[in-house]
Formats: C-alpha cells, sequence, structure tokens
C-alpha cells in the first residue's frame, strides 16, 4: 500500500508549553533541588512546588516560617533552607532578618521531614541601607559557602556561613556587592562567580518589567562588573532573561546543572499570558556566550531539518534520492531577460512511493531540504517529562511515521508513532546552543535514559551513544530552512 | 507538618552569664595560655535512650577559647568516649576535666569509665596546641582512682595531681606528666560533709585547695576552700567561695584564675535546664582577695564579666541586680538556648547594666531595641542612674489606628531610635519605660552610614569618575503618589515643568534659603554627597522630612574655564528624573526606575564658558531616592575639567 499518511490532527495537544505544566504557581522560587528523584521548588509564603519529573508541577512542598524568597542547596546528605523573615516593607518595615534551617529531606511525607530550629544568620535594623531578605546560596569551588541577599532598599550584600552548620562564619562581616537589585544569586562557573540580580518593577501582573541581570568577578567579594565595565555596585548589569514568548517579569533567578553543558536556569514569571496573567515556575535553557549566561529560549513545536554539529549532515530516511527535473540552463549561454520562474519544493507526495512500507532506518546526509529530511517535532501530551520540557515525538513531516530508539542502541523509524517510551524524546538546549536528543527509555533497559544521547558515530552514520559535551558528535542544531 | 519558628543568634556567645549558650557547660575549667582565657568543661546532655534518664550524661569534651571574656570560640570536641582505648565506650562519663602547659606540651586530664574494672580512672592526653589535636594515653594513670582530675604545677616545676575519689586525694606527679610519683594520700584538714571537684592553686605563697562542699545534711554544695603552706597539706579550712545556688541546683564546680590583673571565679549553674539541674551552665564573676589572702565570698551574678561593646548585643535580660519590678523570663520555654527577655513591668520598673563601653559610637550613632510591648510606650535609655543623661527614648508603637492600622501587641519588634546623648567610654546603661508593660530581648547602638555633610566653602570638583557631588537640595515637595507606576513620560512633563515656588527654573538659590510650597515651607540644603549618588532618600530621612511620595528638587553650578562642547549629560535615578542645563531640559527619566549608572543620556551639548546652571527633579513614590550624574565626552570618559560652585 502506498497511500500518504498525513496525520493533520496530530496526536500532540496544542500543549501550552510557555512555563512548565500542572499548577506551576509560585513567586520567588529556591533554586530547584533534587530528592530521589524528585523536583522540589520552595516560594514566598511557605509552600512549594513539586514535581515527579521536573515537568509537571504542583503545591505541596513544604517550609515552616512563612516569610519571604527562599532557596535551598543539598550540602553532604543535608537540605539547607534559607529565607527571609519579615523586612523587604512587609509589615512596613526593613527590618528584616535572614534564617537558615536544615532538613534530611524535603519530601513533606518522609518520616525524616523535620527542619531543625531557624537560625539568625544576617539582619537589617530598618534604619541601614539594607533589607534582609531575598537571600540566595553558594557552594564556591573550595567548599566555602556564601549568601548574598537584599532589595531595592539598600544594597545587596555578601556574607559567609559555615557549611557545616549553617551558622554565620565567625567574625563574618557583611560586604556590599550591588545596588538596586532584589533576587540576587550568586553562581560560579570557570574561575567567574556570576551575581545575577533581578531589576525592574515587580509584583504588577501583566505590566511587571521584571527582568534578570548579571554581573561577574573573579573575586566572590567583587567587583562584579557588567559586559560594558560597570559595577553593580552602580547599578550595572547585562541582560539574562526579560519578558516575550507571551511571559513577562521573569525574578529569582536560579541556575541547575543537570549534565555537563547542560543547565537550566528556573524563575517565575509575573505573569502567564497563557493562564491569566498568574505568577508561575519558568524553566528555560541556561546558555553561555562569551562568558555570559543567557536565557535560551523554550523550544517550539515545528518542522525542523536535524542538523549534526560533527559534520553538518541532517538526519535524514535511509531511503533512494528522488532527483527532482529541472530544465537546465548552461551560464554560457543563459537568457538573463527570460523570466524566472518559481521551482517548487519536492512534495512528499513525489517521494513516498519510494519508500518501503515498514521500519525505514536513518542516516545524515548533504541537506537538501527533500521530505526524507524534514522532521516535524511536537509534545506529547500525557508522556510526562524531564526537568524544563515535555518529551517530543519526532516524525517526518505529513506522515505518523516516528524516529525510534532500538534495543541495541541503534536508530530507525517505525510507519506510525505508537507513544512507546523509544519514540519519546528529550531535548534539552545545551549551554553553548546546540541541543542534545535522547530518547526516553531504550528498549530492554530498565528505567528512563539519562545517558545515551543521538550521536554522530560517523558523518553519515547517527546512533545512540553516550552522551560527551565535549564531542561535537553529540550535539544537534534545529533549524527551519 | 507546621513547626515553630526557632531563632537562634549567630551573634557573639556574650559573657553574660551562662557564657555559652548553645550548649551546657558543667565544671567549667579555666586556664591562661598565651595570654588568651581557654575553657574546658564537661559537656552535658540529654540522656539519649537507653541511658539512665534522671542522672548526668556526657559523651565527649569541647574546648572554648576568648580573648576578652566576651566572645568565644568553640574549638570543637577535644575527645569522645568512643576515642580512648582505656575508656568504656559509650559509657557517658566524661567527668570534670583540666588542662596544663608543661614544657610547652598540653596535658589534658580527664576521668571516664575504664574498659574493666568498677569506678573511674584518669587518662591523659597531649597536644602542642591547648586546642589540641590530642594524643591520647593508652592506659590511664596507675594509682589515680576517681573523678575530677586537676594538676598545680608549682614554682619549681614540681607538677601535683589531685582528684575526688573517698574524699580528696593528691599526688606528686613524675616530669613526664602521665604518672604518679609515689602513692596517692588523702587530703587532710579538709571539713566534713560530700566533696568532690577539688581545684588547687598558688598565690602569693599560700597553696589553695577550693572545691564543691556539702556543709549540711541534705544541703546541697556550695564553693568552699582550705589554703596550706605546702601543696599536698596538711590544710587549714578557711570557709565559703560561695554559697548554694538558691535555687537548689544542686552540683556547683569551679576553677579560680588571674587573667590581665583581674581574679574571676568560673563556676555553673543550670539556669539553660532550670528543671533538671544535671544540665548546666559555666558563669564567671569577678573574686577578690582580702590582704591576708582569704577570699572574698562571691555573689553570683547574671551580669557576669567583661565589657560589652555598645556595638554588640547587649542583653538586658542579663542585668545588675537589685533593679525594680523588672521579670525575666525565656524567650522560648522548649529551647532555653535562645536565651532570656526582661520586662519592665510597670512605670515605675528599672534595671542597670554595668560596663557598656561607648569608644566604638561615633556621633551618627543610633539604638537598636528588639522589643516587645502590649501597649504603645517609650523605652527611655539613660546613663548610669536615674537621674542620669538621656540616650534615647525609643518610640514603642504596637499599634496604630487609621489608614495603615496595625497592631503588633506581643509580637516583638526591631526598633531604631536617634540618640539624644553618646556618652563617652565605659559606662553603665539605666533603662526604664513611660508606662511600663514592656519587654527587651537586646538593645545595640551602631553607627549610621555617612551620606552627606554641608557643603564646604569654596569650589568642589567633579569626582574622579566625574560624578558631580555639590548640590542645593530642596526639602521634598509632598507629592503623595503610592505607586511609581504612574510616571508616565506625559504626567512627568506636566508635574515636573508646573511651577511651585517661585523663579523654581531661574534661580540659583543660596543654603538656608526657604520656599513656600502650597502649605509647606522648605529649605534649600547645600550639601556635598559622600557617595557617588546622591541619596536623597537619606538626605530627606536625616532631615525628618517625608520620605515617600515626594518630588525632590536640586540645583548646582558648573563653572567652566573654556567652552566644553560635544559633552552628554548621563544620569540615573531612583526613580524618574528631569534634567535642566541652563534651563533647557535635556533629559526625562521616566518610568517606575531604579538608579543606574549612565542610565540615560542627553543629546550633545556644549557646557558654555563661565557657570552653567544644572537643575533636576527627582520623584518616587514608595521606596528609597537617589540619583547620579557626570559628563561624559564623546568617547564615553569623564568630564573633570570644571569646577562646582553653589555660593
Amino acid at each position: 500500500m502506498k497511500s500518504l499518511i498525513i496525520t493533520l490532527a496530530l496526536s500532540a495537544t496544542s500543549l501550552s508549553i510557555t512555563a512548565q505544566d500542572g499548577q506551576p504557581y509560585i513567586h520567588d522560587p529556591s533554586t530547584i533541588a533534587e530528592r530521589e528523584g524528585k523536583y522540589y521548588t520552595f516560594g514566598t509564603g511557605g509552600g512549594g512546588l513539586i514535581s515527579e519529573d521536573g515537568w509537571v508541577w504542583h503545591g505541596g512542598a513544604e517550609r515552616p516560617g512563612g516569610g519571604a524568597a527562599p532557596d535551598v542547596m543539598k550540602i553532604g546528605d543535608r537540605y539547607l533552607m534559607i529565607y527571609g523573615a519579615t523586612g523587604g516593607g512587609l509589615g512596613g518595615g526593613h527590618n528584616g532578618r535572614i534564617l537558615t534551617m536544615w532538613n534530611k529531606t524535603l519530601d513533606p511525607k518522609s518520616p525524616d521531614f523535620k527542619f531543625t530550629d531557624a537560625v539568625e544568620v544576617a539582619a537589617s535594623d530598618g534604619m541601614e541601607d539594607n533589607d534582609a531578605i531575598d537571600p540566595c546560596l553558594l557552594l564556591d569551588p573550595r567548599g566555602r559557602l556564601w549568601v548574598s541577599y537584599g532589595t531595592y532598599f539598600g544594597t545587596i550584600r555578601l556574607i559567609e556561613l559555615d557549611p557545616k552548620t549553617g551558622f554565620r562564619k565567625k567574625g563574618n562581616k557583611e560586604k556590599d556587592i550591588a545596588i538596586d537589585c532584589e533576587a540576587s544569586d550568586l553562581i560560579y562557573r570557570d574561575g567567574w562567580y556570576y551575581q545575577l540580580g533581578t531589576h525592574g518593577t515587580c509584583c504588577d501582573g501583566v505590566n511587571s518589567t521584571y527582568n534578570i541581570v548579571v554581573g561577574r568577578s573573579k573575586d566572590v567579594t567583587g567587583p562584579y562588573v557588567d559586559n560594558v565595565g560597570r559595577d553593580m555596585f552602580h547599578g550595572g548589569g547585562k541582560m539574562v532573561i526579560n519578558a516575550g514568548d507571551r511571559v513577562c517579569g521573569p525574578g529569582h533567578f536560579g541556575r541547575t546543572i543537570i549534565d555537563e553543558g547542560v543547565e537550566i536556569m528556573s524563575c517565575h514569571y509575573e505573569a502567564d499570558f497563557d493562564r491569566s496573567g498568574r505568577s508561575v515556575l519558568g524553566i528555560r535553557p541556561l546558555l553561555w556566550k562569551n562568558g555570559w549566561p543567557v536565557a535560551g529560549d523554550r523550544f517550539k513545536s515545528g518542522t525542523y531539518e536535524i542538523e549534526s554539529e560533527r559534520r553538518g549532515y541532517s538526519l535524514e530516511l535511509a531511503v533512494d534520492f528522488v532527483r527532482m527535473t529541472q530544465e537546465r540552463q548552461r551560464f554560457w549561454n543563459m537568457d538573463a531577460n527570460q523570466p524566472l520562474v518559481k521551482i517548487e519544493n519536492q512534495k512528499l507526495s513525489d517521494v513516498i512511493s519510494t519508500w518501503p512500507n515498514g521500519n525505514i532506518g536513518v542516516r545524515t546526509g548533504d541537506y537538501m531540504f527533500r521530505p526524507h529530511q524534514r522532521w516535524t517535532v511536537t509534545p506529547v501530551a500525557e508522556a510526562g517529562g524531564y526537568l524544563g520540557g515535555p518529551y517530543y515525538k519526532i516524525v517526518i513531516e505529513g506522515t505518523d511515521r516516528a524516529l525510534t530508539a532500538t534495543a541495541n542502541k541503534e536508530l530507525t523509524t517505525v510507519p506510525t508513532f505508537s507513544g512507546s517510551d523509544e519514540q519519546l524524546w528529550r531535548i534539552e538546549q545545551l549551554t553553548d546552543g546546540c541541543f542534545r536528543i535522547m530518547p526516553k527509555r531504550i528498549p530492554g533497559e530498565t528505567g528512563l535514559n539519562t545517558t545515551y544521547v543521538l550521536y554522530s558515530a560517523g558523518d553519515s552514520s547517527p546512533t545512540l551513544a553516550k552522551w560527551d559535551f565535549r564531542s561535537d558528535n553529540s550535539k544537534w542544531n534545529f533549524r527551519n530552512q | 507538618m507546621l513547626l515553630t519558628l526557632g531563632l537562634l543568634s549567630y551573634l557573639p556567645l556574650c559573657a553574660q552569664n551562662p557564657i555559652i549558650r548553645d550548649q551546657f557547660t558543667a565544671d567549667p575549667t579555666a586556664r591562661v595560655f598565651n595570654g588568651k582565657m581557654y575553657l574546658y568543661p564537661s559537656h552535658d546532655i540529654p540522656a539519649p535512650a537507653g541511658q539512665r534518664q534522671d542522672w548526668f550524661c556526657m559523651a565527649d569534651y569541647h574546648v572554648f577559647s576568648s580573648e576578652n571574656l566576651t566572645d568565644w570560640e568553640d574549638h570543637g570536641v577535644i575527645v569522645t568516649h568512643n576515642d580512648v582505648e582505656w575508656v568504656r565506650p559509650e559509657s557517658y562519663a566524661m567527668w570534670a576535666p583540666d588542662c596544663v602547659c608543661k614544657n610547652g606540651k598540653y596535658y589534658f586530664y580527664f576521668p571516664a569509665s575504664p574498659k574493666s574494672g568498677r569506678g573511674f580512672g584518669i587518662g591523659v592526653g597531649i597536644s602542642d596546641s591547648p586546642s589540641g589535636p590530642f594524643r591520647f594515653e593508652p592506659n590511664m594513670i596507675q594509682g589515680a582512682m576517681g573523678i575530677d582530675p586537676c594538676v598545680l604545677i608549682d614554682d619549681d616545676g614540681t607538677s601535683y595531681l589531685y582528684w575526688s575519689g573517698m574524699g580528696i586525694r593528691g599526688c606528686k606527679l613524675k616530669d613526664n606528666m602521665t604518672e604518679l610519683d609515689g602513692q596517692s594520700q588523702q587530703m587532710e584538714g579538709l571539713p566534713d560533709g560530700f566533696k568532690e571537684g577539688p581545684f588547687a592553686f598558688k598565690r602569693n605563697g599560700i597553696y589553695y585547695l577550693t572545691f564543691p562542699w556539702v556543709r549540711k545534711e541534705g544541703g546541697t554544695e556550695t564553693l568552699a576552700y582550705s589554703t596550706s603552706t605546702s601543696p599536698l597539706g596538711p590544710w587549714t579550712f578557711k570557709g565559703l567561695i560561695m554559697a548554694e545556688h538558691s535555687n537548689g541546683c544542686w552540683t556547683n564546680h569551679h576553677s579560680i584564675v588571674e587573667y590581665k590583673g583581674e581574679w574571676y571565679l568560673f563556676y555553673h549553674h543550670n539556669d539553660l535546664s532550670p528543671k533538671f539541674d544535671k544540665n548546666r551552665s559555666a558563669h564567671i564573676d569577678k573574686i577578690t582577695f582580702a590582704k591576708n589572702g582569704d577570699i572574698i565570698e562571691v555573689k553570683p551574678t547574671i551580669r557576669g564579666v567583661g565589657i560589652n561593646p555598645s556595638t554588640s548585643r547587649i542583653e538586658i535580660d542579663r542585668y545588675d541586680e537589685p533593679g525594680k519590678g523588672v521579670t525575666v523570663e525565656f524567650v522560648d520555654t522548649a529551647n532555653t538556648f535562645k536565651g532570656w527577655y526582661a520586662t519592665l513591668t510597670d512605670k515605675d520598673s528599672w534595671l542597670t547594666y554595668r560596663d557598656v563601653d561607648f569608644s566604638d559610637l561615633g556621633a551618627s550613632g543610633y539604638l537598636i531595641a528588639n522589643v516587645k510591648a502590649e501597649n504603645n510606650t517609650e523605652l527611655i535609655i539613660k546613663e548610669k542612674n536615674a537621674k542620669g543623661k538621656t540616650l534615647a527614648k525609643v518610640k514603642v508603637v504596637c499599634m496604630t489606628e487609621g489608614q495603615f492600622r496595625r497592631d503588633n501587641r506581643g509580637r516583638w519588634m526591631t526598633l531604631t531610635s536617634s540618640l539624644d546623648y553618646i556618652p563617652k567610654g565605659v559606662t553603665d546603661l539605666y533603662i526604664t519605660s513611660a508606662d511600663g508593660n514592656v519587654s527587651i530581648d537586646w538593645i545595640q547602638f551602631k553607627n549610621r552610614d555617612k551620606y552627606f555633610q554641608p557643603a564646604s566653602s569654596g569650589s568642589a570638583r567633579p569626582d574622579d569618575q566625574g560624578f558631580i557631588r555639590r548640590w542645593l537640595l530642596l526639602d521634598p515637595i509632598d507629592k503623595p503618589n503610592r505607586s511609581n507606576t504612574v510616571f508616565t513620560d506625559s504626567y512627568l512633563q506636566e508635574n515636573f515643568n508646573k511651577e511651585y515656588f517661585a523663579n523654581q527654573f531661574t534661580a540659583v538659590p543660596k543654603s538656608g534659603q526657604q520656599e513656600k510650597v502650597e502649605k509647606q515651607v522648605l529649605t534649600w540644603h547645600g550639601l556635598d554627597s559622600e557617595r557617588f549618588n546622591v541619596k536623597l532618600f537619606r538626605f530627606a530621612d536625616l532631615n525628618q522630612k517625608q520620605i515617600y511620595g515626594v518630588l525632590f528638587w536640586g540645583v548646582t553650578v558648573i563653572n567652566c574655564d573654556e567652552e566644553i562642547p560635544n559633552v552628554r549629560l548621563a544620569a540615573g535615578s531612583n526613580s524618574a528624573s528631569s534634567w535642566w542645563l541652563n534651563g533647557e531640559q535635556v533629559l526625562l527619566l521616566s518610568g517606575d526606575r531604579r538608579m543606574v549608572e549612565d542610565d540615560g543620556m542627553s543629546q550633545r551639548l556644549t557646557l558654555k564658558k563661565g557657570k552653567n546652571i544644572l537643575r533636576c527633579a527627582v520623584i518616587n513614590g514608595p521606596g528609597m531616592s537617589d540619583f547620579c550624574v557626570r559628563f561624559l565626552d564623546e568617547s564615553g570618559k569623564p568630564v573633570t575639567n570644571y569646577t562646582i560652585n553653589i555660593e
């Protein structure tokens, strides 16, 4: 049978994937923490979100003490929670307190779930140029634990804690490292410390101009300088993320490293235009460009060339190359005045009859924008996801022929997408802007696949192999051309 | 699960009694090494499951040190009952220790239960440092069965070990400090009654043997002493060092040490465990001697010793008794380590707190007080006594009516107050209130940041980065915006270009000159900013003017020796601002905006030769307000070749 399989109504719904799925309503989310496969983030007010897979989020995380804007970090086998109580103009004053407490687990259903008594590590008295809320944690490469905190009311301050106790390090004095920020965060990468701060107007729904900027320093104590040499202590900062894509007001940065070269940033959007303008959790790829962090775009459904970073060849069905016909014009006797004609793209219907009906293997080759090289990538509802994204199906445009992982860690396509795990693909943008593509599960293996990715064994030969950020064989680009 | 929020202070462990507030510390042996006070206490812990719940329980030792007797550093665990070869693991019997230095080596003596046999033995650890690490002798000291070792090193270098076991015994130690030199002997001449915890020292040629002593049948321990002319007695009983604890705490145990010319008694009490006197905490009080060497009996205080810098947290619940109408309660009865607070119960209540050092507080100092109250009142801080000068009257407002109604009755509030008077040097504080019913956890003095000083006479220059810091600033005009979202371009043009006072866009006012703006009478202030940014919020705050919902005007004069063409005015402001050069608006920064260096730039301008008048208006709703401004040349470099003069 050579019938045309055109699936107009794709099984994937028009899932809104601007932010995360589920009920991801939160303000001032803490850096995402992982515990026994579940993900947690804590927000202002006491509660937080839990996700079984990193994509679908629901309320249920618990934190005592109320107050604002916590951060959480795993240190050893415990989680250190830090948050601000009062201050921030809450209750009328800027006399805030930064508190830390420990828990063996983040799972409120665990019998071990018990926070230690909160300990004050910093305070603002209401008179000084500081407002002790909005703390963040950084464990530097030498194991020293740093906190920055503060709001628009004065300075952002840096203090050091004892990572064993979560108490303020003895004799440590505050250092002012920025002004006119709130919801600051500190991260470290390749010899640089980065301070992220939120600028703009908070808490004004669809009119919130909240945005995240960054400066960097070779020393954790600063000065943190932006891309034009301006100190964050003078208000400097280079944009990391702002409004767009029907969300506005990103604030409260958190960075999570998934693998070498695979990073995400978490934040909240003050308003999700597809969710009544509510404040929601946002997770975006975190890219590094010339030593500066910048938010990647969310991956959008569409039809793409899937191009190898190795050679620039494209993923295609291993089928006959069907030549297109063209009225030849020799350039030495071309009549330049002859009217131009548009040559149509080769169509699926032109070639599909030449394709076998069963499974068809894949290879990589010169991209010629032919039907066997055009892949439609759409999220699959109900298939869940991973930290920051849903699973996708990858099918030949206009067909249901789906890219599939095989038990021997190779690739093929099946004529019809069934929704099984080996046909679901995790797509993550890498810190260098390329993508990695990995099957949810490899047939015959237990557990989800977190290791094997679409990989260029040779220029023309894709396979599945272990993720290696240092090799362009692991990397792909989605191009729509 | 909802857990109550608890607060433990990270701030220094202050030497008010008890001196260590994050763990129990009994039997405090204090020793001075290398000019620093070291403290070797027993470490009471609540008994773990499987141990006798109503008895002393001690698994390890910590060592602490302090330079000033007010800030104590915990150096951590020296040893646990599972770390020493001869000690029975999990025996929880690490009684009172001692540590001495001989020939540069530190010898740590401690009692514990031996693996074999009954009773207690005494072990030794040796280190090059008073805080360890210690290397422990595999065997206990042969011939010394008991607890509470104490070592006296005599002037000739001979060392003696004392301990408690069937009375108090003593013996010479060999030079190696780890073996008895001969047979131990019972100390003779001590009074009848239960005795333990010997502490021996020598002062002015007199040997003192001091010890906890139950002087009457069914009583509790006092601290008592005997003296002798030789280290092993016989002893002459002299009397008490400290009477029984008034609350019934059964034990006491102590050490006596000279430090920086003063003598101190370290002892213990169960303040942090009022219902269980086997969890104890170390105290310090001064101890004095009569001319003949007799010890003057010490009355325990909660103030303890040491001078508090005024800029440290002063826990006035550790006041000097008597005081009047003062009650002291735990901040959290479920976690006594959070300490206490004092309540002035009525308007006549008062207390005094001794020895606060104000030498670290400058003229801009202010007071922070952590208080709670049941009614609006004033907390009054005076120097020395009721007749002393008043430092501050802190307004304690726990209830407000009207638009911003607030009810903080019974809640802890961190309040601040400016100071009417700042004492010099070390003095005592007298604390009372206008109405009573007010509780204080702590107070602290603090130096205020510097923002401005009056403009000096003559000319100023822009700073190295070109920022213009000399300004005439007008007290803020009331402009009651409750949000910055109204600061659209058209709103600003309307409100910035409105005339609020005469000659608003033309005159250069004089410092001190006043303007009438509707009902307000506002003054111009000639100021030099201490910072690159002019903190308008602090300008208003320091002049006790309205800080939110305000419009500021500023004027300054740029004097150029020659024309400077092709420069840009570079400004940042919080929130919106407008800038006029020589009467012409050159920049408008609109919206809800934070102050960023070089946020907005004018088009290219020419600074003319001679006077150029620069004017700005900054408007803000809630939040801090400030601006920074400079001129940049075509290549982005700061322009600095002019002077600034507002006279």
